[in-house]
């Protein structure tokens, strides 16, 4: 079959037996075969009388369907004087309804296959489950339950509140949640966005009418998705929910919105957050980036993986395999709904704490400075769409995936076009994403380990050097 | 051909009424041999056009030798730094520059490699996975940089985190005794050190061979096609002898084992406790299994409601058979079933071993609800589904399941086996193995108090 993506893949072999700095590849090695373009998914959309979204993606045969509610609000949206509470939110909201306790909720879910999952990210908040399609049903029974009925008894509160207490302060070991809640704050001051967890303080203060009072205000039909993917014929399974939740009510009260855009870029230095016995250095590197549907997004997606979003990557090459200085270094384009970032990620041994920022700052001005070779272009491009294609495999994840472009006011469509996109970005197209968003200077830099290490190891380059906030 | 269109004929899957209304699904599969031994098992899913192929070899870190803890997984990432015809980097450029990924992962009785990608990639991965079991290029200067990364990662998952990852790595070491069993899987540093080319020559030539492996291939492929290409790239590789498999079996355990560590990291105590399973042959393992998950899997687990909810004596419980090494079937020597709790700094050990032996002696002498088993198999039945939908993860389970069993039939019928497991069954189970002379227990606490300094008496 002729597709763009066989032209990509011939220019890629041309490419690579002329490449100046990539070995050659072995003579017997068997070539590519043609290469399928990433194809969206048949997705089917209803909206219900309440302004209830549904997308419905049939798969006939393997024997499971998975769900995804999301509605609008997530920790961007907690009152100011309650950050964090939609962490308590989720852990609360499936612990019972004004018809179902608890436990009734967790052996219903559990009786269909499935387990309940809340998340609280900072736009959403998501409600999924994965049944066999066999008790489709009773699932769909209980997920109604809780999306309308939800009553965040007393008794549950004050566990959860206990536990989220203690989860805390576990978290608070971690070097990677205090490297994210330290880096949301520097990023985004003063913004909603800077909050990813709560306090101890926040918790303390936080009650059941707290959270009945989101749960109002979030969860309502016509400012939420639900996604089926799974094994079931499509009329049915549309009648099915339109009966579960064809009465859920729309109040008239306004909409949670969304997080305003953070305004100034922060500051070119580096703040540490000291950890004693600490073995590793923790050292995250982030700007801002695109949002998803800007029209720069994959340009940078694809500079993002020639730099170090992929194994084979420059960074992955220089740290890891070159120098050893570290496991598992990584570089991402992670976008909000009203901020994007680029961000690069490496824990690495005290001793080469110096070392392994100034690889990584090398990096990221290569990246800006030079264009990338053709091979490496035509690398990251390939195994984008077909990391893609791997990753949507899964019904779950192409649920969520679904989901997740309705709250960034996506269609499914965008699967198809991503791939479009993808595949059409040019030398170009990367090297101006690289320019703009990678180099060094750009960086805001939250490091996480022994302060004598990072104190150190960090003084040559010169930048301001504080504690985090 | 549509990419996220699952196609439904009879050849394609094959669905069926089985037990009480369950859902049977069986995805059709073969297997053959080639005369130098190695097995090779094709499943067709023609729901994308894509592959994942999982290559297992019959060697864990159960059996790396005395003096190299910590080898059969430096090894492992010998096999991603090249041979003498695609060197260091070119394995990784191909997969990826075609579209997908690979990986290696090393588990108590085998190391597997998988790759998962467009099937327009398959033949060079082929191609590229039979060239690795010809030869590698032992390189020093691999081999030292490679010792470096895993250091990193050892750091990374062990010494940098709470709790040291000690629920699998230190739990096992106290409640066997043999070296097989009982060693630091992850590798003491003294050991990583030590390590020389000539150990990772000696290692490939007596494990790495066609007749101690097991390929298999799924996704959108016809499996003659297979067949014939594995033989073309395979064929030629040599067997070789494989050492004969030592007796790593334990003397019966004949009282509780109890060990007190302290953590320089953690903010709140954790608790691990290990019971000894029956042998995977055993007719008591498939019960192992149910019951792991009846205790252990999820918000409606016994122990979850009992310890989490009812008790409030935990803040969070997890665990299961053979957990967090692989499925409840994926070994063949002795292994755990692990329960892994994190509960509050104001209650004690004893408060939360009561309240856990309150729950294991209920189980033990009134058995669960046929009503909470029928659950149980539900949900077992689901994740294990879960577990085979992916390609790579059927491909994986095929592969492990040939590997140690010699036949792929569990990886279809274990759904069908876990829902036969009658209540008087795990009673008997919960009598027999879960008491205390068949476990260990670790509690971990943290040295450093709220505020940051050591309570009296702490030590290392």
């Amino acid at each position: 079959m002729k597709s763009i993506l066989v032209a990509i893949c011939a220019l890629f072999l041309a490419a690579s037996a002329h490449a100046q700095k990539e070995q050659p590849l072995p003579k017997d090695l068997p070539a590519y075969g043609p290469q399928n373009p990433l194809q969206a998914p048949d997705v089917k959309t209803v909206k219900l009388e309440n302004g209830l979204t549904v997308w419905l993606v049939s798969r006939p045969g393997f024997p499971k369907v998975a769900f995804s509610i999301s509605v609008d609000g997530g920790l961007a949206a907690d009152p100011s004087d309650r950050p964090g509470l939609s962490e308590l939110f989720a852990k609360v909201l499936g612990q019972g309804t004004t018809n179902r306790s608890a436990k009734q909720i967790a052996e219903e879910i559990q009786a269909a296959g499935g387990d309940l999952s809340i998340l609280c990210t900072r736009d959403r908040t998501s409600v999924t489950t994965n049944v066999l399609s066999s008790k489709t049903d009773a699932a769909l029974s209980v997920l109604a339950d809780v999306l309308e009925n939800a009553s965040f008894p007393e008794s549950e509160v004050a566990v959860a509140k206990k536990n989220a207490s203690d989860k805390l302060r576990q978290n608070e070991a971690q070097p990677s949640f205090q490297a994210n809640r330290a880096l949301a704050r520097v990023m985004f001051p003063g913004n909603p966005y800077s909050v990813v967890s709560p306090t101890q303080e926040s918790l303390a203060k936080m009650t059941a009418g707290d959270l009945r009072g989101e749960f109002a205000r979030r969860f309502r039909p016509d400012h939420a998705v639900l996604v089926v993917v799974g094994d079931f014929e499509t009329a049915k399974m549309t009648a099915a929910i339109q009966a579960k939740l064809g009465g859920w009510k729309a109040p008239s009260t306004p909409a949670v919105a969304a997080a305003p855009r953070p305004s100034a870029a922060p500051a070119h230095s580096i703040y540490f957050i000291a950890r004693p016995n600490s073995v590793q250095s923790t050292l995250v590197f982030a700007a801002f980036g695109p949002l998803r549907g800007d029209a720069d997004y994959e340009a940078t997606v694809v500079a993002n993986a020639i730099y170090g979003g992929i194994f084979s990557s420059r960074l992955t090459l220089n740290i890891r395999e070159d120098k050893g200085y570290t496991y598992s270094p990584f570089a991402i384009v992670q976008t909000l709904k009203s901020a994007g970032l680029v961000r690069t990620q490496a824990d690495v041994r005290n001793a080469v704490t110096g070392a392994s920022f100034n690889e990584i700052t090398y990096e990221m001005n290569r990246l800006a400075t030079t264009d990338p070779t053709d091979e490496e272009l035509g690398k990251a491009k390939r195994f984008l769409l077909g990391i893609e294609a791997i990753r949507l495999q899964s019904s779950q994840a192409l649920a969520g995936e679904l989901a997740g472009l309705w709250g960034d006011g996506l269609t499914p469509d965008e699967i198809g076009n991503y791939g479009k996109k993808i595949a059409g970005v040019s030398t170009a197209d990367a090297d101006s994403a690289a320019q703009k968003y990678f180099p060094a200077s750009r960086m805001t830099i939250v490091a996480v380990g022994e302060e004598k290490v990072l104190r150190d190891s960090l003084a040559p380059f010169g930048l301001p050097i504080q504690a985090a906030p | 051909m549509k990419l996220f269109l699952r196609v439904t004929c009879v050849l394609a899957l094959l669905i069926a009424a089985g037990g009480v209304g369950a859902q049977v699904w069986k995805p059709p599969t073969s297997m053959k041999k080639l005369t130098n031994g190695l097995r090779v098992v094709v499943s067709e899913d023609h729901s994308a056009p894509t592959f994942g192929l999982c290559i297992s070899y019959g060697i864990g870190f159960r059996l790396e030798p005395e003096g190299r803890t910590g080898f059969a997984h430096l090894f492992e990432h010998m096999m991603f730094e090249g041979t003498p015809v695609a060197p260091k980097g070119v394995f990784d450029r191909v997969i990826e520059g075609g579209g997908g990924f690979n990986n290696g992962d090393t588990r108590y009785d085998f190391t597997e490699y998988i790759e998962s990608g467009p099937v327009s990639t398959l033949e060079p991965v082929l191609w590229l996975e039979a060239d690795r079991m010809k030869t590698l290029d032992f390189s020093v200067k691999n081999l030292d940089n490679q010792r470096n990364v895993v250091e990193e990662e050892v750091r990374v998952n062990v010494m940098n985190q709470p709790y040291g990852s000690f629920e699998w790595l230190d739990l096992p070491e106290k409640a066997f005794d043999k070296y097989p069993n009982s060693h630091n899987f992850y590798g003491d540093f003294k050991d990583l050190d030590a390590a020389r080319i000539a150990d990772v020559q000696k290692f490939y030539e007596q494990y790495y061979a066609p007749n101690n492996a097991v390929l298999a291939i799924v996704g959108d492929v016809k499996p003659d096609e297979i067949f014939a290409m594995v033989e073309k790239y395979f064929a030629g590789v040599h067997p070789r002898p494989t050492p004969p498999h030592p007796d790593v079996s334990e003397v019966p355990q004949a009282a509780e084992r109890r060990g007190e560590q302290t953590d320089k990291l953690a903010r709140i105590p954790a608790l691990a406790v290990g019971y000894r399973m029956p042998p995977r042959t055993s007719p008591d393992a498939i019960v192992g299994a149910v019951t792991g998950d009846l205790l252990l899997n999820g918000e409606a687990s016994i122990l979850y409601q009992a310890l989490v909810k009812d008790k409030q004596v935990a803040v969070s419980v997890s665990g299961g058979d053979n957990w967090p090494l692989g499925n409840a079937f994926e070994y063949d020597g002795p292994t755990l079933m692990t329960s892994f709790i994190l509960y509050p700094p104001n209650v004690t050990e004893n408060q939360v071993v009561t309240a856990y032996d309150e729950v294991i002696s209920a189980l033990a002498t009134k058995g669960p609800s046929r009503e909470q088993l029928e659950r149980v198999a539900a949900k077992m039945r689901s994740d294990w589904y879960d577990q085979l939908e992916i390609p790579v993860n059927r491909a994986s389970a095929l592969s492990h399941a040939v590997l140690i069993e010699g036949n792929f039939d569990s990886v279809y019928e274990t759904p069908e086996r876990v829902a036969k497991v009658t209540p008087e069954q795990v009673r008997d189970f919960a009598a027999k193995y879960l008491v205390a002379k068949n476990r260990t227990i670790i509690n971990r606490v943290p040295a450093l108090n709220e505020n940051g300094a050591a309570p009296s008496g702490g030590a290392q």
